[in-house]
């Protein structure tokens, strides 16, 4: 067979599948599947034969992880979602983040309250990760309006970075088995200490793989009129890292705000890195004007992408994950709205076109050439 | 359908027998019954019985730390079973206990 291209599209009321030819002409589109259920994290995982995975949060009846085996036409639940242990005392509130390990099998996921698991074997059976859920700062965090969630997984070598919300970057240098948080330089603007040994909302991490000890992060900023104790902090919101998450410096600058969510970069060039900039009392763009602004020189300046979005009246917020980019030559974005439209940008984002427009509220985006 | 789990056969004769109505989304964690019977004295013992014998039904209903999940109603015959005594609600034979989803929009 061809290949193709799918998307997974995490709902608040489902998951949905779309697929097309790598020509990216017309997407047909699959679901919902767990229909009515809140869906924040899906995952393609293209290490075989491709499975996709999608997180099924029930505010009635709990947690489950979906698993598809036929290009997701059909899901079914794996035998077990992550859980705390009885005397953990912590209970599972929603799934943020799942990520493929070593291996075919292994699978990591980020859940709420702020905690990793692991899984051997395709999401059947799932460990918790002690160094980061008993770490001596897990019950110090505080939630942020999305709640006390891990929702970035970035898994390079033996080195794992894991973004929190709000406790912000823990990063190990043994595959996972220790943590301790890599903040200098992160800012947070809800303490009085600009810069707190942790507590940052730290909203998305990227990487490229070619690009190592090279991060980018997408933290919580709008913090620049702040007059209270501390004073204000200009710039907290797009960072980079060049020692591998040890510190970070601002790349914000150029910015209409340093606010936003996601955080993607260009497949094929680590220096090239897309942000949706937003207003961050409203959370949508600027002037109710979307636009995905990029940087093709690793943050030090930032040109504005909005050829074929709105130029007006648009007040969606584009989630953490609801971003991607795929890894065809010349690269199209995706972006979901919380307004159910998902757009695509081809050639790496000049060019944007609605591919669906009356999605329920879109949590996360993923996409992959099967 | 209706199904006695193995629970009530060996407590039959110690408890009362009561009927779980089980809503839809609930019924294929337990081979696709709409009703179960169980011989429990209190909810709180019918959660036990389930956890024991419908472990993946218990999963939907109660969380890691044995709580009820928040947004999950659960009545006795016609009250809810905040306005009797919570899990602690004593159960008498013939009793209907039934899980529903709370009311919500959006």
């Amino acid at each position: 067979m061809a290949d193709r291209l799918l998307l997974t599209i995490g709902t608040r009321k489902g998951a949905f599948v779309a697929e097309a030819a790598t020509a990216r002409r017309s997407f047909a589109l699959r679901g919902p599947f767990a229909p009515g259920v809140p869906v924040y994290s899906t995952l393609i995982d293209n290490r075989a034969a491709p499975r996709l995975y999608a997180s099924s949060c029930s505010p009635f009846f709990g947690m489950k992880l979906l698993r598809s085996t036929d290009l997701g036409k059909s899901f079914k639940e794996t035998k077990s979602a992550p859980a705390f242990p009885k005397d953990d005392g912590r209970a599972l509130a929603n799934i943020w983040s799942l990520e493929v390990g070593d291996g075919r099998k292994e699978l990591w996921c980020g859940v709420e309250p702020a905690s990793l698991f692991r899984s051997s074997d395709g999401g059947d059976s799932w460990d918790m990760v002690p160094g980061i859920n008993n770490h001596e700062h897990a019950r110090k965090w505080e939630p942020g309006a999305g709640g006390l969630c891990l929702h970035t997984i970035v898994r390079d070598g033996a080195r794992v970075h894991l973004g929190i919300s709000t406790g912000g970057h823990y990063l190990s240098e043994d595959g996972g088995r220790t943590f301790r948080a890599s903040n200098q330089g992160v800012g947070a603007g809800f303490a009085p200490d600009p810069y707190p040994e942790f507590g940052q909302c730290v909203h998305k991490i990227a990487r490229h793989e070619k690009a190592p000890g090279r991060l980018y992060m997408q933290n919580h900023g709008g913090w620049a009129d702040w007059t209270g104790p501390g004073g204000p902090r200009p710039n907290i919101g797009v960072l980079r890292s060049d020692d591998h998450g040890r510190s970070w410096r601002s790349i914000a600058p150029g910015l209409p705000t340093d606010f936003g969510f996601p955080i993607v970069v260009h497949p094929h060039d680590a220096d090239t890195v897309y942000v949706m900039p937003l207003e961050p009392a409203t959370r949508s763009c600027p002037g109710g004007a979307p636009a995905l602004w990029r940087s093709e020189n690793g943050g030090d300046s930032w040109s504005r992408l909005s050829r074929g979005l709105p130029k007006k009246q648009s007040f969606f917020t584009i989630q953490r994950d609801a971003m991607t980019i795929d890894r065809l030559k010349s690269p199209a974005l995706y972006f979901g709205t919380t307004t159910g439209q998902l757009w695509m940008g081809r050639d790496g984002g000049e060019r944007f076109e609605c591919l669906f427009d009356a999605l329920p509220p879109i949590h996360n985006v993923k996409v992959a050439v099967v | 359908m209706l199904r006695a789990t193995e629970g009530t056969l060996r407590t039959v004769a110690m408890a009362p027998v009561v009927k779980i109505h089980l809503p839809g989304p609930l019924r294929p964690y337990c081979a696709g019954a709409s009703q179960l019977l169980v011989a429990s004295g209190t909810i709180r013992a019918l959660l036990e019985d389930l956890e024991r014998e419908h472990a993946d039904l218990y999963r939907n209903l109660c969380d890691e730390t044995g709580t009820l999940r928040r947004h999950l109603n659960v009545f006795v015959n016609s009250d809810h079973m905040r306005d009797l005594n919570g899990v602690d609600t004593i159960l008498t034979e013939g009793d209907v206990v039934t899980f529903l989803p709370a009311v919500s929009g959006g």
